[in-house]
């Protein structure tokens, strides 16, 4: 009777043994998709400078420290695309309203006209009232100098020809990723770069 | 064992490797490691590097890792297809005549068809929680649809064998049984669709505080699974101490289920504690994919002696 039984194979063996050869298989799949996507590289460290908030705070490096930056340049009189990139960091700042971990920093290139008030004003035409975007002021030498050293951008033209590349910079003040502003793909990789790095915060 | 068993049997444990690679696709977050589909950045085999891809497609999408992840899915997809339609051609020559393993086989072959077809689908719809949820609903019908035919082709091949068992009334129980860890697996990946859907929403949210965000489906969730464990822990002895026959299928299948629900908790309850990690989140899924298929083996081995009863 019982040899008509023997004939069905033990299946808990056999999924005992998948069990554990899957396991070791799926971690070492997961951990490949993990790094090859949180392979973000570091292009450097910004140096030490120190700029005029909107407020009238000073804001350098130490101000960036601690959490997650996207920085953009910009002038208040700009037609062209800072309107788009304004309206694509817009997106974003709605997007992390509940987080303190990130912040945005709109430097001017246009120091001359876009005086401490008139950032207040053009703060305010945009809706932002609170410090989550921060609108920096300098010496029209100052932003060249950080821009080209530190940032590792062209600084030609000025104010006319400034970039339109986000810079990602993580919470460490080093330079995490460089994105179109203009270009909706590289925001939304932005965005996940974003996501990658928060997870690297304490 | 003859062919046709063998063939179901393969099939059967291949549809679980399916399964686990689906629920790897799904944890490694490699979904739409191929944007296009059933090609792959329009190669039949994934480009090497980003220099491959065709112009119109975007290259910051590009991750070699995962594309071959979700490729080697749909590889052991078509892989599944050609198993299945086998089995169904063979239970169509050699089981015309037995409802019992020839309509199962058939359904199991549409449903896989269309189950390749509905995988593009999510990726079509850059993953839409209900589609992915639906996909994997579909995964469970068909391992279910292929124990079945295993079973009744061994009972079949051993008709002349027929024990007379108690353990038979409780089959109702078994079948419920099921029913319920089908509605837990939906809930289940009704959570995970929302945790995503809320990670998009608060992308710095740490997991624990996204799943408190969730709602009421991760408590339907666990007052389910403890259901389920009560039933599993009451009926499981209670099939093994009835069924006078011994038979190892159902001894295997009735501990297979009590074994499965307590790890089944643990792995739930260490889900929530350590963050939902993504290992543990796979074979949570997996193991509940075993317990569907465990439990209708049980339930067929059940029918298998009632049979024999009357």
């Amino acid at each position: 009777m019982n040899q008509k039984h023997a004939n069905f194979p033990n299946i808990m063996w056999v999924i005992g043994a998948l069990i554990i050869l899957f396991g070791i298989t799926a971690f070492f799949v997961i951990k490949w998709a993990n790094v090859s996507r949180e392979n973000i590289p570091i292009y450097g460290t910004l140096p030490e400078f120190q700029f005029t908030e909107r407020s009238g705070e000073p804001f350098g490096l130490n101000e960036m420290r601690g959490k997650i930056n996207v920085v953009d340049f910009f002038f208040s009189n700009c037609h062209g695309p800072c309107p788009i990139m304004n309206g694509n960091i817009r997106q974003l700042y709605d997007l992390y309203e509940s987080s303190d971990r990130i912040q945005f920093v709109s430097i001017s290139v246009d120091p001359a006209r876009d005086t401490l008030m008139r950032l207040q004003e053009y703060a305010q035409e945009l809706g932002i009232t609170d410090f989550r975007w921060l609108f920096l002021w300098a010496p029209i030498d100052s932003v060249a100098d950080l821009m080209e050293n530190g940032f590792m951008l062209a600084a030609e033209d000025l104010p006319g020809g400034h970039t339109v590349q986000f810079v990602l910079v993580d919470n460490r003040g080093r330079i995490r990723g460089y994105y179109s502003g203009i270009d909706d793909a590289e925001v939304e990789l932005l965005q996940e770069h974003i996501r990658i790095i928060g997870r690297e915060l304490p | 064992m003859n062919g046709f068993i063998r063939l179901t049997f393969i099939s059967t444990i291949w549809t679980y490797l399916l399964i686990f690679l689906g629920g790897l696709v799904r944890v490694s977050g490699a979904g739409l490691g191929c944007p296009d589909w059933p090609k792959c950045f329009g190669h039949w085999i994934p480009p090497t590097n980003v220099g491959q891809l065709p112009p119109e497609m975007d290259p910051s999408q590009f991750n070699f890792a995962l594309a071959w992840i979700e490729y080697i899915n749909r590889l052991a997809g078509m892989t599944l297809g050609l198993l299945i339609a086998a089995t169904a051609i063979y239970a169509l020559i050699k089981y015309r005549k037995v409802p019992g393993i020839v309509i199962p086989a058939v359904l199991a072959a549409l449903l896989t068809a269309y189950q390749g077809w509905q995988g593009g689908q999510v990726v079509a719809s850059e993953l839409k929680p209900l589609l992915v949820s639906a996909h994997l609903v579909i995964a469970l019908i068909i391992i279910s649809l292929m124990v079945y035919t295993a079973i009744n082709a061994f009972r079949h091949e051993n008709r002349g064998f027929n024990p007379a068992s108690e353990a038979s009334k409780l089959k109702p129980w078994v079948f419920g049984l099921w029913l319920v860890a089908m509605t837990q697996v939906a809930f289940g990946a009704g959570i995970r669709g929302g945790l995503e859907t809320l990670g998009h929403q608060f992308p710095l949210a740490k997991p624990f505080e996204l799943l408190s965000k969730v709602g009421m489906i991760t408590h339907i969730h666990y007052f389910i699974g403890a259901v389920l464990l009560v039933i599993a822990i009451f009926l499981g002895p209670r099939i093994l101490k009835a069924d006078s026959t011994k038979s190892p299928l159902v001894r295997q299948s009735a501990k297979g289920i009590i074994h499965l629900a307590i790890t089944q908790i643990i792995i739930g309850i260490a889900l929530v504690i350590a963050g939902i990690p993504q290992l543990l989140q796979l074979f949570h899924l997996w193991f509940a994919s075993l317990f569907i298929g465990i439990t209708i083996m049980l339930y067929s081995s059940l029918k298998f002696q009632k049979e024999a009863a009357s």
